[in-house]
């Protein structure tokens, strides 16, 4: 199979997201509904147009055993094919991109949703780790991601204030979110919640949803594309301790799927905007090195997950930004990343191409 | 390896709590259960009287926000009565059993409602009997403030 010809021809043809909340006061149901209807109106479709439903979400989060079902009406997946993803967004448009690619649909819509607001957030991560050697301990996302930024930072004495000046950096570009305004001071005076990441370094988490139509050739009335060049995803051993914790290979993986199906030979210089999905400043370091963009990308203009995200939507929203990058003549190609798991475990991206 | 032999196995208890945003269509509904009210939500398209109610017609592809009253009594269209015990997720504790479950079609709706049955006399129990809700004095706004059915004579 010519791989660079597969999704070529799957474009994102509209999408919306909440402004994330936290507390969000509406229902799953109702919180998807509302990006659902958006979605389709900015794809100018209705819902007749839809073929196929692909929904994202995490059972131990939602608080409830094949978490779909709480959306399966206002998804419009009543008679309809559904695919649920227990993973990030992204994952699920990748899934969504491949059934067009396969041409078993020509339109199928993908929403993601989460409420961080239902739980204590981290603590049920905990649940989701081995539960032999991880969970008696008490092991989740958030100790994970303190032991690898403690590894990365090694004995660089500057590194913890060069992650804040990132972290107040990109706070205080994400104008409207529901992070606090951080300086760099008061990043490094805030308690340690994870040594060394410290409160003042976390993107904030709240609740939210979000919808993208995804489909076979549009444009037609909006004179552009924005398609999906090419699509990776990758999942890495679950126990930390059988990786390298320094470096995302999964993403190294996974962007190498994507670029050659993209025709991309040198990511350094590729693309014009990327949307990394980064819960802490150390992250970013482990994505600009997985993924290979250069300094000429652009990374989170908006602020990225700093400016607020939701369980399971972060990737489909980063999908949503570097579709509106490409369309709005920020340049030819964007990258979308998301991941999921502990330490990045789970690791997708998307190449967006303006045509 | 020896089948015969038991594997070590470990324990592990979980003690999680979630919070569910009712949203509005049910806030409203439980408000109404919590005064001895029922309602449902009909559809302006198919017609169809929803109980539970819901923001959304899945068939239609529209959003619901016709009230219209309904009884507390209605129609028993399947019963079951079961012997196993089960943890009762309001109360942490075990439910008795044996206990009776039922759908009920209530006069006013087109779908019916899962509720517990009164199986003191299980003999009386049939397909098309009419039934009755027996509600809770303190009621509290949740489903469990109707105890069970009963059915009429």
């Amino acid at each position: 199979m010519n791989r660079q010809q597969s999704t070529d021809g799957v474009s994102v043809l509209g999408g919306a997201e909440t402004a994330i909340a936290l507390p969000d006061p509406r229902s799953i149901a109702e919180m998807a509904l509302n990006v659902v209807e958006r979605a389709l109106e900015d794809a100018e479709l209705r819902w007749s147009d839809i073929d196929a439903v692909v929904t994202a979400s995490v059972d131990l989060f939602d608080g409830l055993t094949a978490s779909s079902i709480a959306v399966t009406e206002v998804v419009g997946a009543v008679m309809k094919p559904e695919t649920r993803i227990a993973a990030d967004g992204l994952a699920a448009a990748i899934q969504a991109v491949h059934q067009i690619a396969a041409g078993a649909y020509d339109t199928v819509l993908v929403v993601a949703h989460g409420k961080a607001s239902m739980a204590h957030h981290w603590n049920l991560t905990s649940w989701a780790m081995d539960p032999i050697f991880l969970q008696p301990l008490g092991v989740d996302f958030l100790t994970v991601a303190g032991l690898q930024a403690d590894l990365i930072a090694g004995s660089d004495s500057s590194i913890i204030r060069r992650w804040a000046e990132l972290a107040a950096h990109r706070k205080r570009t994400a104008r409207g979110g529901i992070g606090e305004s951080f300086t760099i001071d008061e990043v490094l005076e805030s308690p340690v919640i994870a040594a060394p990441i410290r409160v003042g370094m976390c993107a904030p988490l709240g609740d939210g949803a979000c919808a993208v139509v995804l489909g076979a050739g549009g444009g037609e009335t909006t004179g552009g594309r924005a398609v999906i060049a090419g699509t990776g995803h990758d999942l890495d051993s679950h126990h930390p301790g059988d990786r390298d914790l320094t470096e995302w290979a999964g993403l190294r993986r996974a962007c190498l799927r994507a670029y050659d199906m993209a025709g991309i030979t040198d990511p350094a210089v590729a693309f014009a905007v990327a949307e990394p999905s980064c819960l802490f400043p150390h992250e970013e370091a482990l994505f600009i090195d997985a993924a290979g963009v250069g300094e000429q990308t652009v990374l989170s203009p908006d602020g990225g997950l700093f400016a607020g995200t939701a369980p399971a939507i972060s990737g489909l929203g980063r999908l949503l930004r570097a579709t509106k990058a490409v369309k709005g003549n920020s340049g030819h190609r964007a990258l979308a990343h998301g991941t999921w798991g502990p330490a990045g475990q789970g690791q997708a991206v998307a190449v967006v191409e303006a045509r | 390896m020896d089948a015969d032999r038991d594997l070590l196995s470990v324990s592990l208890e979980m003690d999680l709590e979630w919070r569910y945003a009712s949203g509005e269509s049910m806030e409203r509904f439980l408000l109404g259960v919590g005064a001895g009210r029922l309602e449902a939500v009909r559809c302006g398209v198919c017609g169809r009287r929803y109980l539970p109610p819901r923001p959304f017609c899945g068939v239609c592809r529209v959003r619901l926000d016709d009230w219209v009253p309904v009884a507390d009594a209605g129609t028993l269209e399947a019963w079951t009565v079961v012997h196993l015990p089960i943890l009762d997720g309001r109360t942490g504790e075990m439910r008795p059993s044996p206990y009776g479950m039922g759908l009920i079609r209530l006069d006013g709706a087109d779908t019916t409602l899962n509720h517990y049955l009164d199986t003191a006399d299980p003999s009386r129990l049939t397909i098309g009997s009419r039934v009755r809700a027996v509600w809770r004095e303190d009621r509290r706004g949740a489903m469990d403030d109707i105890l069970h059915f009963e059915v009429l004579s």
